[in-house]
């Protein structure tokens, strides 16, 4: 019993001491956002700050880093983006994925194979949509503009929609459309206010993981937009990353107003995030 | 009411793939005038012989061969070790972190991480008596970090498909085993292995299609370098097009076999999942 005990101590501790390996990098991002600028560049390393401060947030540093790096305060606009970019993408997505759903759950329309082609937009390379969406755009002038994100991003998050809807929508018995009926109700009144408001849960869900993909996006981002109008966060990191020495505190300001968000829907949805990213494997 | 998303598919995957298929085989190039004639299977050609493109889909695939098996590997101890331990959920739920960090973001924080002099990394390498890496500075460095960044982001992955199926490995199966004296190792090894085979499998495949798909990490921390060391097939393909050159008819050959392959990998995915199945679409 004893020697038991001391294994799931020790055990225990292996696992705490993975996991402050695994958080590590999120850690130094945490902190060095607080930083000040003596210490971003130091050796030793600072793993705790002496103070912290909100200057990287506010740019009420000093500037050896001239104008554009030294706060996060020209984050404001492609703050913006991400906010409208996602949140378009993720209530348009939900509302074509639950109706394409509903059709999928109640009638079968289409079988396996339409089921499996939509799951599979959720796959395939972003790069692949990015060349060949940037000639179209930039022929039609959408190139730069919150549309360019919004409908590509549109793809994988319709798709993953799509299939957690199916799930959702099998499980409301079909008992309780038929009662709507015989009350009168068209099938589109039926599903407008008796099977929507019953599957409330699934369609959150759907939505929070759509805002989660768009939201951290890079690829795209960075192939179709091209300054401050319609750039996303992930890209605005992207952006200041090259050069040797980037200023590490607003970047990592940065990386924590782009990190928030997701790490905190994501716990919130985890359950459905699971079973979206993992397509089922796990329930 | 299927129709919207059937027509978001055509106009946004659809119609741009066949486009991108008619330009592989042309010579377009948005920085020349005058270019987008046809060219037959020239691109497609000129990728064998292009020595940069070889060696990005050689560091993809060697990412799928050494990196994806070192995920499954640690995925798989991490079920191992936080299965049935106090705490379990918490746990979980943290580990669940750096898979969820947007990856552009998770790439600064390693790039930081790696920095030759002011990193912590290479600070703790000096406290064990190793002397400091040059992290992105040279060819195998350059690949381990980029290996070890993916490695941190997916781990968290296979570990919470493995530690599900772990939880659901049937109950009698294993006390039958216990009973006929299995343990351990001989447990792990005839009994459990066996019985998550296929999820591992349905793993794998997740994993492979994924990193056709790397590009995040590579952007923030190597930009490809050094050279072209780490360049992905992703990433290659974005700076024949939009980084360094306009040549959009080549670019498009390239995303073509990613496609094709991808497409393949998919379909198995599906397969292997019964989807019909799982949706009520069909019986079997």
């Amino acid at each position: 019993m004893t020697r038991k005990k001391i294994l799931r101590i020790i055990r225990f501790l292996v696992a705490i001491l993975v996991l402050s390996i695994f958080l590590f990098p999120i850690y130094w991002i945490l902190i060095t956002a607080f930083k000040q600028e003596s210490e971003w560049f130091t050796t030793p390393p600072v793993f705790w700050p002496t103070k912290f401060t909100l200057s990287n947030f506010l740019g009420t540093g000093s500037t050896t880093f001239g104008t554009t790096t030294t706060s996060i305060a020209g984050i404001i606009p492609f703050l913006r983006n991400s906010i409208v970019v996602a949140t378009t993408t993720s209530l348009v997505s939900t509302i074509i994925a639950a109706f394409a759903a509903y059709a999928i759950s109640r009638t079968k329309i289409g079988g396996t194979g339409l089921a499996g082609w939509f799951i599979s937009m959720r796959f395939l390379p972003p790069i692949a949509s990015a060349i060949p969406l940037y000639v179209i755009f930039s022929r039609i002038s959408v190139l730069n503009t919150w549309w360019a994100l919004i409908l590509p991003y549109l793809v994988p998050t319709t798709a993953l929609s799509i299939w957690l809807l199916i799930s959702f929508f099998n499980e409301i018995p079909q008992e309780i459309e038929e009662a709507a009926y015989i009350d009168g109700a068209s099938r589109t009144q039926a599903f407008l206010q008796v099977v929507l408001p019953l599957s409330a849960p699934g369609l959150a869900a759907a939505a929070i993981l759509a805002f989660i993909q768009s939201w951290g996006e890079f690829l795209l981002a960075l192939v179709l937009t091209s300054n401050a109008s319609a750039q996303t966060l992930p890209v605005y990191l992207g952006r200041y990353i090259t050069g040797w020495r980037v200023a590490w505190g607003p970047l990592s300001a940065a990386g924590l107003v782009t990190m928030l968000p997701v790490i905190i829907f994501a716990l919130i949805t985890q359950r459905y995030l699971i079973r979206g990213l993992t397509l089922g494997a796990v329930k | 009411m299927i129709l919207p998303a059937i027509v978001l598919f055509l106009v946004m995957t659809i119609y741009p793939f066949i486009y991108m298929i008619y330009n592989s085989f042309t010579n377009l190039d948005l920085s020349k005038k005058g270019t987008g004639q046809f060219i037959g299977l020239k691109n497609y050609f000129e990728i064998f012989q292009d020595r940069l493109a070889i060696s990005s889909i050689e560091f993809t695939i060697l990412l799928v061969l050494i990196a994806v098996p070192l995920e499954m590997i640690f995925g798989l101890g991490l079920s191992y070790l936080l299965r049935d331990l106090f705490g379990e959920k918490v746990l979980r739920s943290l580990f669940l972190i750096p898979m969820m960090v947007p990856a552009a973001v998770g790439g600064f924080g390693w790039k930081m991480l790696f920095n030759f002099i002011f990193g912590p990394i290479n600070y703790f390498l000096g406290l064990l008596g190793f002397q400091p890496i040059e992290w992105f500075g040279k060819l195998n460095s350059a690949r381990m970090a980029v290996m070890i960044v993916e490695i941190w982001q997916w781990t968290p992955f296979v570990f919470l498909i493995l530690y599900a199926a772990l939880q659901a490995l049937p109950k009698d199966i294993l006390d039958a085993g216990k009973v006929d004296g299995a343990s351990g190792w001989k447990l792990f090894m005839y009994i459990e292995l066996p019985l998550l085979r296929p999820i591992i499998y349905v793993t794998l495949l997740l994993r492979i299609i994924d990193v056709l798909r790397a590009f995040d990490t590579v952007y923030m921390t190597t930009y490809g370098g050094p050279g072209s060391a780490t360049s992905t097939w992703s990433f290659y393909a974005y700076k024949v097009t939009v980084s360094y050159g306009w040549n959009i008819g080549y670019g498009s050959a390239l995303c073509v076999i990613l496609v094709i392959v991808s497409a393949i990998l998919i379909n198995t995915l599906t397969r292997i999942l019964n989807i019909g199945k799982e949706l009520g679409l069909s019986k079997e």
